[in-house]
């Protein structure tokens, strides 16, 4: 069982809750439900390619997945995964 | 965060906003301070940590709040949502941006981008006397 922790603006799009369960054994499976079980959220997520958006960050636990095995990531019991967006910016133009 | 911009100037400050959603406005109750990532100057750029982002998430919770927003300073210019913010914003927080000038808090605006990042609509934003 994943636990996934949704960022706030995203909870409208499961029925208002801060975290979902789900049933799987890696990191892509427990996405895939999520979204499958709540297809509002997937274009939030991923484009229209499948791929995750560019500005869409996965960690498991404290750990970001590209550092792992990315979406072969294996979840055993207990642990979390959070969405992070990579957020910049600046007055600098260009 | 008045103060996070005023003590990081001449260079861009930047942090999260916990707080709640309240009659349909979000109502910013924390500013989390964090620090700039950006490896060059930081005159006209900011970069925030993703751990960092994580952790402010996780202290939203902690106190029963969300994270709902992120501000950064823009120095000695004014508070609109640049290009540079815009390609590199999440369409799912409001943005604050703070014009700082010559060291001293000059006016803010807050901005929400589209999920394409093509443009960001100003958001109506009371800071009352902006004391922090």
């Amino acid at each position: 069982m994943a636990k996934l922790m949704i960022p706030t603006p995203l909870r409208q799009f499961v029925d208002g809750r801060d975290t979902v369960e789900v049933e799987a054994s890696t990191v892509g499976e427990a996405l895939d439900k999520l979204t499958s079980q709540h297809t509002e959220l997937r274009r939030h997520l991923f484009s229209e390619e499948g791929k995750l958006r560019s500005f869409v960050n996965v960690y498991m636990n404290d750990e970001d997945i590209r550092y792992l095995e990315r979406d072969k990531t294996a979840i055993a019991e207990g642990d979390t995964i959070s969405i992070v967006p990579s957020i910049a910016g600046g007055k600098h133009v260009g | 965060m008045v103060e996070h911009a005023r003590g990081t100037y001449p260079n861009e400050c930047c942090g999260a906003m916990l707080g709640k959603t309240e009659d349909g406005a979000k109502v910013v109750r924390v500013g989390v301070p964090m620090q700039n990532a950006h490896e060059g100057s930081q005159a006209a750029m900011y970069v925030l940590r993703n751990e960092d982002l994580l952790a402010a998430d996780a202290e939203a919770r902690k106190r029963g709040l969300d994270l709902i927003g992120i501000y950064h300073s823009h120095p000695d210019c004014d508070a609109y949502f640049s290009d540079t913010d815009l390609k590199n914003s999440c369409p799912w927080y409001s943005f604050v941006v703070i014009s700082i000038k010559q060291g001293e808090f000059d006016h803010a605006n807050s901005w929400l981008p589209d999920p394409d990042q093509t443009k960001a609509d100003k958001e109506e934003l009371d800071y009352g006397e902006a004391d922090g």
